[in-house]
């Protein structure tokens, strides 16, 4: 007999475990961790793996947690970084003075040339960009 | 002396954003994670178009392009 619908318990799917993503994600960084910048294989990775991961966002093929219906004044706290963060990224953009007073990208890329450290950037962004679809 | 101003500058966002995050986490706090907030932000749509999922999916996807195929 079949069960009404709002009955019914979605079984997690395979794929959508832990032991299964954190290993599909770790080999897409490792891969793009090999690509420099600048290259077509990186902008192609790039699109790629978020165009799938916006993808899934965007549907509903994804089971994702629930979201707060709101948030309490405790929130602001979060402005704090973002605006510290943005006073000085804006500050290095706008006087654009080169090394003597760089910006994060500008800080960031010598780090990024390692291949280790940008495949490790590499997998943050897709484990956070997995989190947001998730949610 | 402007580099190391600025280095510093970063750093003490990144601790905050990592402080902040710890405060969110401790038992019974009213701070809500960054996964929350973002969460929030992507509940907002306009009629039929989710614009906080787009929006938020957009700009992660930006970042990741600028830092790692630009």
């Amino acid at each position: 007999m079949e069960q009404p619908h709002d009955l019914t318990v979605e079984a997690p799917r395979v794929w959508d475990r832990p032991a299964v993503t954190v290993p599909v994600l770790v080999c897409l960084s490792l891969v793009g961790g090999r690509f420099p910048s600048f290259s077509t294989e990186a902008n192609l990775w790039t699109l790629g793996t978020g165009g799938v991961l916006i993808w899934l966002g965007l549907s509903n093929r994804v089971p994702r947690r629930p979201a707060p219906r709101r948030l309490g004044a405790p929130a602001a706290w979060w402005a704090l970084p973002v605006v510290v963060f943005g006073v000085f990224e804006g500050a290095t953009f706008v006087l654009a003075v080169g090394d003597d007073f760089p910006t994060f990208s500008r800080l960031a890329d010598p780090l990024l040339e390692d291949h280790l450290v940008r495949s490790a950037v590499w997998l943050g962004w897709l484990a956070a960009f997995w989190g947001l679809v998730r949610r | 002396m402007m580099r190391t101003l600025a280095i510093g500058g970063f750093l003490v966002s990144l601790v905050l954003f990592a402080a902040v995050e710890w405060a969110a986490r401790r038992e019974g706090s009213r701070i809500p994670t960054l996964g929350e907030v973002c969460a929030y932000v992507m509940r907002y749509e306009v009629g039929p178009v989710p614009v906080g999922r787009i929006g938020l999916f957009g700009f992660w996807w930006w970042l990741g392009w600028h830092f790692l195929a630009r």
